[in-house]
């Protein structure tokens, strides 16, 4: 009789037992949830072919991606604390200020967007911290700023002025040297790696004056020398028409035969 | 009566307009106060001169006619004086004229003199036109013109301190460029305690690389202040430098 008594208390303390820890895993679950839980903003806006994208990060990565419709739709993944976002429609311009919707808030989770536009717009990018992808614009400009540490991926740009910036960071472009294009990339330290076409006619500047290592590859020739005691690489290629400044305080300049 | 009354009454009662009273009062005074009555007797000698036939005596037989004589001769004399000066300033004008074409007699110049005055006009006019060109164009705050190689026209404005020489221009360059940095990183530093650890350490590890580079191209410029590259990229990693500061101030 006692032994009865004794296995129906312990099963009771076990099911006891199991229920209290079921409730804490239970609530702990939500718990967790609202710790890692990322929120999601959408928006579309209609567009014109050469719509400007004007887009200001805080952290978080920015992906913006060409497409063939003539609309912009803005998708964002808010880690928590969730930032605010409040995109404004401008007389031809989209504006996303993540920076300025959220100053004076302490805790801000990173946003990372994803973001598609017409081909044929313009896209001005730029974040504090965080990696900015762009591909398949061909419109007037493509601007890619980062003010601190993150990747800058530019791929199949058809821009005729062109600007990547970071501090750490690699910066990668794929695209066309377009005739009269102004075309600018600097970086403090990281690997800086431009794949043009072979008959693109620009002037170069390019420097390198910590590690002096600037490949110009296919494009090396007669009509580039190194200047500085080979910090620098100054000349031109084809008709010189556009302008390309690459500048690495501290690291490689890379130059691919498209 | 007293003095001061007697003499304002004199005149009244030598008119004989006083009363009869007064007329006595009056006579009373006079014959005991001697000073009234030489007053009385002075008014009594005018008012008998001016009774005198005195145009008779002395205005010209015909006033009106001797008048016009002696306007006449003033008038002839003044006429004679004004023509010979007119007369004068002429010959005058006339004679410089011949002697300095169309310069009047006080820039009456050699040739020699002429031609120093214009070589000087014109090079004040260069000199002018140059500081003002640099001026212009050195207002921007980049160190474009700071690496080429001043000519020697431009080294001797520079030392005269008509022109700033590239190494001032560089300095001042990086002057503003400091006092930028500064005024960004107070702003940061009252910033980044609400910025959470990533963030922190992001800023912090951007910073110091560009504070490395910064370091570095200083070096440099301190062995070699003519390393116009070096000077370039210090510029460059200053104003990376800002850019950052401010960039992070802004969150």
């Amino acid at each position: 009789m006692n032994e009865k008594l004794d296995k129906l208390l312990k099963s009771s303390a076990t099911i006891k037992t199991t229920i209290l820890l079921s409730v804490v895993f239970f609530f702990a679950s939500f718990a967790a949830q609202d710790i890692f839980a990322q929120k999601r903003f959408s928006k579309t806006y209609t567009a014109s072919k050469n719509v400007r994208l004007q887009l200001t990060n805080r952290t978080g990565t920015v992906t913006v991606e060409g497409w063939d419709k003539e609309e912009i739709q803005i998708s964002a993944y808010l880690e928590a604390p969730a930032a605010n976002i409040v995109p404004v429609s401008l007389s031809g311009t989209i504006l996303i200020n993540v920076v300025k919707d959220n100053q004076g808030r302490n805790e801000v989770g990173n946003v990372n967007f994803l973001v598609r536009v017409p081909r044929g717009s313009s896209v001005d990018i730029e974040t504090r911290m965080g990696n900015l992808n762009v591909s398949n614009v061909q419109g007037t400009l493509v601007r890619a700023h980062i003010s601190s540490e993150g990747d800058i991926t530019l791929t199949n740009i058809g821009a005729s002025n062109v600007s990547a910036e970071n501090v750490i960071g690699d910066i990668f472009f794929d695209g066309d040297v377009q005739p009269n294009g102004n075309y600018r990339f600097i970086s403090t330290r990281g690997n800086i790696n431009l794949r043009i076409p072979f008959n693109a006619g620009f002037k170069l500047v390019a420097t390198a004056p910590s590690t002096r290592n600037i490949s110009l590859g296919a494009f090396s020739g007669g009509n580039m020398k190194f200047v500085g005691d080979g910090r620098r690489v100054i000349g031109q290629s084809g008709d010189g028409s556009a302008t390309l400044t690459v500048t690495n305080q501290r690291g490689s300049i890379s130059f691919i035969r498209r | 009566m007293n003095c001061e009354h007697c003499q304002q009454l004199i005149s009244v009662f030598m008119d004989n307009e006083l009363d009869e009273t007064s007329s006595a009062e009056v006579r009373e005074h006079l014959a005991v106060c001697e000073p009234c009555s030489k007053v009385c007797e002075d008014l009594a000698m005018i008012i008998d001169f001016c009774q005198l036939d005195v145009e008779e005596t002395v205005l010209p037989p015909n006033p009106q006619a001797l008048w016009c004589r002696i306007n006449n001769v003033i008038e002839s004399e003044v006429q004679a004086e004004i023509l010979k000066e007119h007369k004068e300033k002429v010959e005058a004008a006339t004679v410089e004229t011949a002697n300095t074409g169309w310069l009047p007699r006080r820039w009456n110049l050699s040739f020699m003199q002429v031609a120093s005055s214009v070589l000087f006009i014109a090079l004040v006019s260069s000199v002018l036109t140059i500081i003002g060109i640099r001026n212009y164009s050195g207002a921007s705050n980049d160190m474009a013109g700071v690496n080429e190689p001043p000519t020697l026209f431009e080294k001797v404005l520079g030392k005269v301190g008509l022109v700033e020489t590239p190494h001032q221009k560089r300095e001042r360059i990086l002057k503003e460029r400091r006092t930028a940095i500064e005024y960004w990183n107070k702003r940061v530093q009252t910033r980044r305690v609400q910025w959470n650890a990533n963030l922190r350490d992001a800023f912090d590890r951007n910073l110091n690389e560009i504070n490395q580079a910064v370091n570095e191209y200083t070096q440099i410029l301190q062995e070699n202040p003519q390393d116009e590259l070096s000077g370039e990229m210090l510029d460059s990693a200053l104003n990376d430098k800002m850019e950052l500061l401010r960039e992070f101030s802004e969150l």
